[in-house]
């Protein structure tokens, strides 16, 4: 009998990506909520005991069996009796009874899998800490005897999805990814698979901010008027996803698109969810300019000023010297927010400005002759982008190297949680 | 979520999904007890081949899967099955039928490939058992090894069918958890508002007198085994059939989701505990006296 395949679970502070290893495409992507009973405010209430000893299947009730994940959650947020909770806190399990039950029913109802004939894949953030883990392994291990498990960390997974780019000749895992999804992106340096933890940075700005900076724009140029105020977002989000892109000449392109308004803005049509009743709007300058607050976040935010290729470059300087140059070579896409066209050529042309800049004033200011001969600087961009974590991981499972750097169930029988404080990286002997 | 969806979740999203955008697609996943399927479309992006690997298919077809298969998806079925897989379905997206009722039922009823494979011997022993309503005698044993362990007994008598699944512990606990679970789901039956349900008994060890008699049983301490009695009560109309087969097949995988939901509940008790007792040990520690140490000159002595 052949094993089955692996189970790749990726479970993010907004959605939860999980799936079978070898697909190209996460099975099921759902919002990481789930809906219990009792209300929002009363999660820290003690989980309801029988009244009486006895049979306990007549005397308890089935109170926790009684939620939903995901989709059906949130179409439960209104029904009277169920508060919805989000069980992942910026990337970390805060709850682990709610996380402990999403899994289940990601297991039981969704994915229809025993996982005691699984094998696991499991992703966490960077700099988690080591007891999150355990916990981690602890449910899976005890509560759902899985067969084996593997915690991998996200940006390494991302790094593992861009070999599926034609521009990769070398698989390696050095690399800098920049992870941008909902709510924040990260900027973070990995070393031969090692997450170089002291010199990652967080920019506040991601795909929610674009959005509602595309909504700022449409609304001062008077395009909303016709969409109803609940679906104006939706409306933004919309232009955001499918009209966008970024330019690399912001002067030129306002110009292009006075001269010839007819040929540039495009036409939105909608209808309003409700009522049906239908509008469209123009669009019009946000097609380049939502993208652009990665580059001038100036025109957005008043607070958080620093370009990307900025804080990109900064963060392989805070690195050890003996890796940048591969860290320059290999800079890695991942996540929704970076699905704009021509993402990848405007971050790394900004960037070889900004490092020949500085090779530059390096050679001035020695006075001597000797030129560098330059660093290379690219950034790859694949049609995986999206779920490029959850793609990493179904493409490692896939390997027959990864039963072998599984942490199996014997093995923590015999050593117990702590086993799952360190993984071996793909590839490597040790 | 307390009794187990029949269909298959993945099926129906992507065949829905695919009926409204057809796109190429290339997908595998599983269904409980070993099933492997494999979504792809192999020559057109409107034909869709759903192909299903089951352990016991043998068996199954001895039973008569294919007559069920056959009846259920007619000309869907392929004559060409996909190389390491039982069965193979070919779904053209452009015959669908249109009306969205008729297109819901249709993709549930692909949905439901599994249980419908598994369905043959449930519906050959109910058919058995009308047949021997008349005449007397017992009908044949039919086991289905569904997993490598485990393994399902389908009897017909004259006045009811017997079922009987074998169940095997790998873990310790999960042997304790699966014994207080029976036996509650047997004591559970005593309660006068489900006295129509199917008899269930519940013997460890030692197997039931129906399939004593069937070599290579295992006699160790972690296999119990579980006898449903049907009566014709629950198979007299067609409809209740199809329930009673859906929820009876899929009893091995309910035991073992209630067992990991007990544990997910006594583990949120666990946690609540720990919390609870930590809240004690904090409010036993003693303050430590903190009194504003001053120099002469009324300067604060700050401690580093």
């Amino acid at each position: 009998m052949s094993v089955l395949a692996p189970i790749i679970c990726d479970n993010g502070t907004g959605y939860s990506k999980v799936g079978f290893a070898g697909n190209s495409d996460p099975s099921f992507v759902f919002p990481t909520a789930i809906a219990t009973r009792g209300s929002a405010s009363q999660s820290a209430r003690a989980p309801a005991i029988p009244s009486k000893p006895g049979h306990l299947a007549s005397k308890r009730g089935v109170e926790d069996l009684d939620f939903f994940i995901g989709d059906e959650a949130l179409a439960n947020a209104k029904t009277p009796g169920y508060g919805v909770h989000y069980p992942i806190r910026h990337g970390m399990i805060d709850n682990w009874d709610h996380m402990e039950r999403y899994w289940e029913q990601t297991i039981f109802k969704y994915l229809r899998a025993e996982p005691e004939d699984h094998y696991f894949l499991l992703t966490e953030p960077p700099l988690n800490a080591p007891e999150n883990r355990e916990q981690t392994a602890e449910i899976f291990f005890e509560s759902f005897n899985i067969k084996g498990l593997y915690i991998a960390v996200q940006a390494v997974l991302a790094l593992a999805a861009s070999w599926s780019s034609n521009r990769v000749t070398d698989r390696t895992l050095t690399g800098t990814v920049i992870d941008s999804g909902d709510g924040v992106t990260h900027v973070i340096p990995c070393a031969e698979g090692y997450v170089i933890g002291s010199a990652i940075k967080h920019i506040p700005i991601a795909g929610r901010d674009i959005s509602q900076f595309v909504l700022n724009l449409m609304r001062e140029r008077g395009e909303m008027v016709n969409v109803p105020p609940e679906d104006q977002l939706k409306v933004a989000s919309k232009v955001k996803e499918n009209y966008s892109y970024v330019c690399q000449d912001i002067v030129r392109e306002f110009r292009k698109y006075d001269e010839e308004p007819l040929k540039y803005f495009e036409r939105y049509d909608g209808e309003h969810s409700v009522t049906g009743r239908k509008y469209g709007v123009d669009v019009g300058y946000e097609r380049f300019l939502a993208p652009e607050i990665f580059f001038n976040p100036e025109i957005y935010s008043s607070e958080f000023l620093t370009p990307l290729p900025e804080i990109v470059d900064d963060v392989i300087q805070q690195s050890p010297i003996d890796v940048r140059r591969g860290l320059y070579k290999n800079i890695v896409l991942s996540g929704g927010s970076t699905m704009f066209q021509h993402f990848g050529n405007r971050l790394k042309r900004d960037l070889k400005q900004i490092v020949d800049r500085r090779l530059d004033a390096n050679a001035t200011a020695s006075g001597s002759h000797l030129r560098s001969s330059g660093v290379d600087v690219d950034v790859i961009s694949h049609k995986r982008q999206r779920y490029a974590v959850w793609f990493g991981g179904s493409l490692l499972a896939s390997l027959p190297d990864f039963y072998t750097s599984c942490h199996t169930k014997a093995q923590y029988d015999e050593v117990g949680p702590s086993i799952c404080r360190r993984y071996q990286i793909f590839g490597s002997s040790t | 979520m307390i009794l187990l969806e029949p269909h298959n979740v993945i099926i129906q999203t992507t065949v829905s999904e695919k009926l409204q955008k057809p796109s190429s697609l290339d997908v595998v996943f599983v269904d409980y007890d070993n099933v492997r399927f494999h979504l792809s479309t192999p020559d057109r992006k409107t034909v869709l081949l759903l192909s299903m690997h089951i352990r016991c298919w043998d068996e199954l077809v001895k039973y008569g899967a294919l007559d069920v298969l056959q009846r259920e998806y007619g000309s869907l079925l392929s004559n060409q099955v996909e190389p390491e897989y039982n069965v193979s379905l070919e779904i053209d997206l452009e015959q669908v039928p249109a009306d969205p009722e008729a297109r819901e039922a249709f993709v549930m009823s692909l949905a439901l490939l599994k249980r419908n494979a598994l369905a043959a011997p449930f519906e050959r022993g109910f058919a058995t058992q009308k047949a021997l309503e008349a005449s007397a005698g017992q009908g044949e044993l039919m086991q289905i090894h569904y997993r490598d362990e485990e393994a399902m007994y389908i009897q017909a008598a004259p006045d009811r069918v017997t079922v009987i699944f074998s169940t095997v512990f790998r873990e310790e606990t999960d042997r304790i958890f699966g014994k207080v679970f029976l036996q509650e789901f047997v004591d559970a039956r005593r309660q006068p508002s489900i006295q129509n349900a199917p008899q269930v008994l519940y013997s460890s060890r030692d197997p039931p007198l129906e399939i004593r008699h069937v070599p290579g049983l295992r006699n160790s301490d972690d296999i119990g085994y579980v006898t449903f009695v049907l009566f014709p009560r629950h198979f007299g109309n067609a409809e209740i059939a199809a329930a009673t087969i859906s929820q009876t097949q899929l009893f091995r995988d309910y035991l073992h989701y209630h067992i990991k939901c007990s544990k997910a509940y006594m583990h949120s008790r666990m946690r609540f505990r720990v919390t609870e007792f930590q809240k004690v040990l904090n409010r036993a520690k003693t303050e430590v006296a903190t009194t504003e140490r001053k120099t002469a000159s009324g300067r604060t002595m700050v401690s580093r």
